[in-house]
């Protein structure tokens, strides 16, 4: 990306599922653009301007967060999931729990709230339904209507608890 | 969704900032959690020169038992505070105001001191800072300062720090068998206030209410103590008729304010119903 | 037409709820949506208009173009001295539009220039540039403002703010009256609101020099007219623009408008050499990205004292903010099912599309007939409490019984198939009517309010292209109908190109399931491409994915196509095999002799002779394995006014809602919510489900939380995601759902609509369930959102809502 007045460029250096990246970036370049466009992981999706739609969630240091509400320059020295990091050993749980329980329709808000899921089971490996409502509640699906995604997350609960416990 | 350019300046301690904030004031803004500000920046709404982000001083960020009362540092986030045990034995009032903040993404980045500098008419913190009758620690050029939570917010987006001040730390008492609560009227559970009540209160041996203290939030164009209520409850037998009597002063002298969600006289109608609401949760905690 | 044993052979994959094939590229975040297709483009951005009503006297752009980072800028003057205006539909006054504004601006956000740029942040710093010098004008607002005799007009050369009015009249609608005992009148207030897709409007385009043509790459739903309306609008041959759809992120009708913007897309384009992209933001698509319609209805039901409706009158007055393609849509899709459910013999309507200066509409999820449904069966509702009856009672009085189907409405609508008393008492059984009516009695004495609220709909799909010259004459379009392509490839693997797009709605799994047990193999064996490339699909001006077609013409078109395949097969199977045709079966990917299986021949084999070994095909038999077909919906009737069916087939739900009221904050909260649906045959009751469930969710976001809020200046009020509540997560009920399955006479699988679903019926079902639970404080709902102001007004001083 160009930068027309030459100034306000910073370099970062960052972790992305286990990857190092390097960038010169402008300042002002949201995280969310940081990974769609220099880092080339398209998975992160844009779905509104103001922080309420839960579509660019990743795990940020080990909280689930909103890219889009992060600057790329804050994110130097962070360790971030996307949702590309989540397959790294086959389908992980939740990703396999979301294809069980139709909780995918048009696939724009699937990563964003897989990383939510992920966040969730990380601290809490046997939520409740009300919990897991909860911990979705910053991600926004027009398809599903959520039941299909809550019942999804509780069956990976299920799965995850029965083998090892994943970190983010 | 594309803010305007600035320049990035990230100081590793508060000198550095404070430094910074001196010599660029006004064109400068302060970066925390930057759920306020990076959405109004995005909008185009607010186009700082500067952008001076707090994230990277190690100092700021901590929760400290100070006996009888506890220090949050200004970084310290949402989650943070909804997670600490000691917080929620000590002073649950702050972890219960912070557990009904936005959703997950929101409470793992928003902080403490990001909220109340900011000072949003409808968020939910400084309910709870005012009823905690909160110290907040002002750190400038010339040195610390204590402003009590009664003197911080003065309106819409202005507090009492000044251009060249970073709020540092907020001190909360230890709610040392007194009962808190913190309700809001919203239209999904993880939206702003339309209206918001906290209170904490203390029932003496003989039943009646010894010490009471109230924040409102959402009503007006910053958060307030409800003092009228609190008048009419002290030294009183807290009955339901008592109750909805005192509530119904909440808005005594306040400019309700009106917007989408809510008109002047259905907002009033909601700070009286949720004073009363919080009041008898804080009874039945 | 086939019966279904002729079409499937076995019935291993119809009907189960197969594991979706699309799912594993979108769980891991492999899709491609347009903003995700690797490709260097610069970036465009849009200025758009500050003000409801104003006059463009000046645009001084150098500034902008001066910014360093910006290649080309664009302004409406341009756009009208190169393109065509927008077309027109339904409306039959003049209204000349162009896709961007270049002497007036008619909504906030109206296009008023476009700039492109190295990036779109440096696009946008370039906006703030452009200086634009407007002369304001006093906007009309609301449906009144318009209809007032001394209004602005919206369009000067249309002399009036209605664009379309017509009046209808099917079955004898005075004896109606007449024999009447009772009319009942109200009206009803419904609100702006839009399905909002997740992923908004995403266009690239890029100009060929060369060839002086166009690729595109957008997320149209309805390519199959897009293509048509741009080149028109253009000026160019069909050919010189190819039009790509990838993967996208929710239509619900929303991505039918998107066309004009491909317009400006070209246009800038053509500036540059590099492919140039927009992606629309949420502020930009909540402002200017279309809305389903507010609109004013008066209904009046002729009954008789034992609850019969005998007639129905509508007087129906949309408003269809500012945009001449969509404008007068609404009225003619709501008046196709008009009587909902019941055997009403008479009906009288009157239908007026009035423009005003708010955003766009377009045809969002339901195209009017949440609307018509909220209408109709909150009439009913009231009648029922008027006359005294429960309000199952009436609604099985008046129910169009199974053995009347199929059933033609009045206007010429025909319901094939359906059981709708049975559907209710399903419903009934499943929320535990009777026990929940002993609890909110109960919860009355206690001070807790809670409603019960059923609503019945019928759910139309396969809309009858040309409804929309109802009102004026020669249509453009008729019928609906949808092509494919299948093939075997040199492996013996089935793949389908369909000439319709999926926005997630499962059509490649849908599809593959269809094709496996028509060819007796697995889905597995089975791809389909679900993108659309005007270059190689097999499109149809109908092409496009609206209106629940996909159950009907797109799988009637893949059955199609797969049988012609099939029987080439077999005909080959049977000359290499030298067995009879009549004596092959098709078994596990192998064609063999029904009585000696060991004589068989594999569809690689199969597709070895037809596509390489072409010499042993039979004589007379073309090499290569692959087959196009067309298919139509037969029932589809020519446009006339008296008997016309708007809509070609019609699945049916009855929902109820049971709700809670906190009378004193006004909120309303959900006990319990039951589904019943029944769309004919389910392909796959796991996609059937989610979408029954999310459509429901859209309705619930309709009724209680979405509005988009206009002050009297005509500004916007709701234009992020901050103001314009969607439901989550926290706020959404479990809904309890139960499936019935009246097959479908005129489809070939039996299938019906599925996909508007639970968007229509929830409107209704939640209203009366509030009406019904603020019923000891007496209060009535007539209009929409149910806000908790709304609520407490109502029940403390104006007993409506």
């Amino acid at each position: 990306m160009a930068d027309s007045l030459g100034q306000a460029m910073r370099r970062i250096k960052l972790t992305i599922n286990g990857r190092d990246f390097e960038h010169e970036v402008d300042s002002r370049l949201l995280l969310v653009h940081y990974l769609r466009e220099k880092a080339r992981l398209t998975g992160t999706h844009v779905g509104c301007d103001t922080g309420n739609c839960g579509a660019c969630t990743v795990i940020f240091n080990g909280k689930a967060v909103k890219s889009c509400m992060i600057l790329a320059v804050q994110a130097n020295g962070a360790a971030i999931t996307t949702i590309e990091g989540m397959a790294a050993n086959g389908l992980h749980p939740i990703q396999e729990s979301f294809m069980d329980k139709f909780a995918v329709q048009c696939g724009y808000c699937t990563p964003g709230m897989i990383m939510s899921a992920h966040g969730l089971l990380a601290e809490n490996p046997n939520p409740s339904e009300k919990e897991i409502r909860e911990a979705i509640e910053g991600n926004l699906c027009m398809c599903t209507g959520y039941q299909q995604i809550v019942e999804a997350i509780s069956q990976a609960a299920k799965k995850i608890g029965r083998s090892e416990k994943t970190k983010p | 969704m594309f803010p305007n350019r600035f320049e990035y300046l990230s100081p590793i301690s508060l000198e550095e900032t404070l430094s910074l904030l001196s010599n660029h004031r006004d064109e400068a803004k302060l970066l925390a959690g930057g759920l306020s500000l990076i959405s109004l920046m995005k909008l185009r709404l607010a186009n700082p020169k500067y952008l001076i982000d707090l994230g990277r001083i190690a100092d700021l960020n901590y929760l400290r038992d100070d006996g009888d009362k506890f220090s949050v540092g200004a970084l310290t986030t949402y989650a943070q505070i909804k997670e600490s045990e000691p917080l929620r034995n000590k002073c649950p009032l702050l972890p219960q105001t912070a557990s009904v903040v936005g959703d997950v993404q929101v409470r793992n980045r928003g902080t403490l001191g990001g909220s109340l500098a900011h000072a949003d008419p409808h968020a939910d913190m400084p309910a709870a800072i005012l009823a905690l009758e909160a110290e907040l620690k002002a750190v400038g050029p010339s040195g610390a300062r204590w402003i009590k939570a009664d003197d911080f917010f003065i309106t819409l987006f202005t507090t009492a720090l000044a251009p060249d001040e970073v709020l540092t730390e907020i001190r909360v008492p230890a709610l040392d068998g007194e009962r808190s609560a913190y309700l809001k009227a919203a239209r999904r559970p993880s939206d702003f206030a339309m209206v918001g009540v906290a209170l904490r209160l203390k029932i003496g041996q003989d039943q009646t209410c010894e010490k009471i203290a109230i924040g409102v939030t959402g009503v007006t164009d910053k958060p307030y103590r409800g003092v009228g209520v609190e008048k009419a409850l002290k030294g009183e037998k807290l009955t339901g008729k008592i109750i909805e009597e005192a509530a119904a002063q909440v808005t005594e002298g306040v400019d309700v304010i009106e917007d989408v969600n809510a008109s002047k006289p259905f907002r009033s109608h909601l700070a009286r119903l949720y004073t009363t609401r919080a009041i008898q949760s804080a009874l039945q905690a | 037409m086939m019966k279904l044993d002729e079409i499937l052979v076995t019935r291993n994959w119809v009907g189960k709820p197969v594991r979706r094939k699309e799912d594993i590229r979108l769980v891991k975040g492999e899709a491609a949506y347009v903003d995700d297709l690797n490709m260097d483009c610069y970036q465009a951005a849009i200025l758009r208009s500050p003000y409801a009503h104003a006059r463009i006297h000046k645009i001084d752009l150098t500034k902008a173009q001066a910014l360093k980072g910006v290649v080309a800028v664009l302004t409406g003057q341009e756009v009208a001295r190169e393109t065509k205006p927008i077309s027109a539909r339904a409306i039959t006054r003049p209204a000349t539009q162009y896709v961007m504004a270049a002497d007036k601006v008619r909504y906030v956000g109206e296009p008023v220039a476009a700039v492109v740029a190295e990036d779109r942040y440096i696009a946008e710093d370039a906006l703030d540039l452009i200086e634009v010098e407007y002369e304001p004008l006093k906007p009309v607002v609301t449906i009144e403002d318009a209809l007032k005799p001394d209004a602005p007009l919206v369009f000067e050369e249309a002399g009036s703010n209605v664009l379309m009015h017509d009046k209808m009249q099917h079955g004898d609608i005075e004896q109606a009256y007449r024999e009447a005992d009772l009319v009942l009148k109200e009206n009803f207030k419904v609100h702006r609101y839009s399905s909002t897709p997740l992923e908004p409007w995403a266009i690239i385009a890029n100009y060929e020099r060369a060839s002086d043509s166009f690729v595109v790459w957008s997320n149209d739903q309805q390519h199959g007219r897009s293509l048509t309306n741009v080149c028109n609008t253009l000026g160019i041959p069909i050919h010189k623009l190819r039009l790509i759809v990838p993967d996208i992120g929710g239509g619900f009708g929303i991505k039918l408008a998107l066309w004009p913007y491909i317009v400006i897309l070209s246009l800038l384009a053509k500036k540059v050499s590099k492919p140039v992209k927009w992606i629309q933001t949420r502020r930009e698509h909540l402002l200017a990205g279309s809305h389903a319609p507010d609109a004013n209805v008066e209904i009046e039901l002729a009954l008789k004292k034992d609850g019969r409706i005998l007639g129905l009158r509508m007087t129906d007055i949309q408003n269809d903010g500012s945009f001449v393609h969509t404008a007068g849509i609404y009225g003619l899709i709501k008046f196709a099912t008009m009587v909902g459910c019941y055997t009403i013999k008479a009906m009288g309507t009157e239908l007026l599309s009035v423009v005003t200066n708010k955003a766009p509409t377009v045809q969002n999820r339901g195209v009017g007939k949440p609307t018509m449904i909220f209408v109709l069966e909150r009439m009913v509702d009231i009648a029922a409490k008027k006359l005294g009856l429960d309000p199952v009672e009436i609604r099985l009085r008046n129910f169009v019984q199974p053995q009347q189907m199929p059933y033609t409405t009045p206007s010429g609508e025909i319901y094939e198939s359906g059981d709708y008393p049975q559907c209710l008492k399903k419903a009934l059984d499943l929320i535990g009517y009777e026990e929940l009516k002993r609890h909110r009695e109960e919860g009355r004495k206690k001070g807790k309010y809670i409603g019960i609220g059923i609503s019945a709909g019928v759910e139309p799909g396969t809309s009858n292209l040309g409804y929309y010259y109802t009102a004026r004459g020669t249509p453009e379009y008729t019928g609906n109908a949808e092509g494919a392509i299948v093939g075997i490839d040199y492996d013996g693997n089935v793949n389908v190109l369909l000439g319709s797009v999926d926005s997630g709605q499962g059509h490649a799994t849908t599809t593959a399931q269809v094709v496996a047990d028509m060819l007796g193999i697995n889905p597995d064996q089975v791809s389909m491409n679900a993108h659309v490339d005007s270059l190689i699909s097999p499109f149809l001006g109908h092409s496009g994915v609206y209106s629940n077609k996909f159950n009907d013409v797109d799988l009637g078109a893949v059955i199609m196509a797969t049988k012609k395949i099939r029987d080439k097969m077999l005909r080959i199977a049977s000359h290499a095999l030298g067995v009879p045709e009549g004596e092959l079966a098709l078994r596990e990917g192998k064609i063999c002799s029904a009585k000696e299986e060991e004589k068989a021949i594999t569809f690689r084999e199969i597709a070895s002779l037809a596509y390489k070994k072409i010499l042993f095909l039979p004589e007379g038999e073309e090499p290569g394995l692959k087959a196009i077909a067309y298919y139509r919906n037969p029932i589809a009737k020519l446009p006339n006014r008296k008997d016309f069916n708007i809509q070609l087939t019609h699945a049916n739900s009855v929902h109820v809602a049971v709700v809670e009221v906190d009378v004193q904050s006004g909120t309303v909260n959900f006990l319990k919510y039951g589904i019943v649906h029944d769309c004919g045959r389910q392909i796959n009751p796991g996609i059937v489900e989610g979408m029954a469930i999310g459509s429901t969710v859209h309705g619930l976001g309709a009724t209680l939380l979405e509005e988009f809020v206009y002050n009297e200046e005509g500004q916007p009020l709701s234009t992020t995601f901050m103001d314009y509540l969607k439901p989550l997560a926290m706020g959404v009920p479990k809904f309890e759902l139960a499936h019935m399955e009246s097959p479908c006479p005129y489809t070939l699988l039996g299938s019906k609509a599925v996909g508007e679903g639970g968007s229509l019926p929830s409107l209704a079902a939640i209203a009366n369930a509030v009406e019904d639970a603020l019923q000891p404080f007496g209060v009535k709902v007539t209009s929409l959102p149910i806000t908790p102001e709304k609520v407490v007004r109502a029940v403390r001083e104006t007993k409506e809502i």
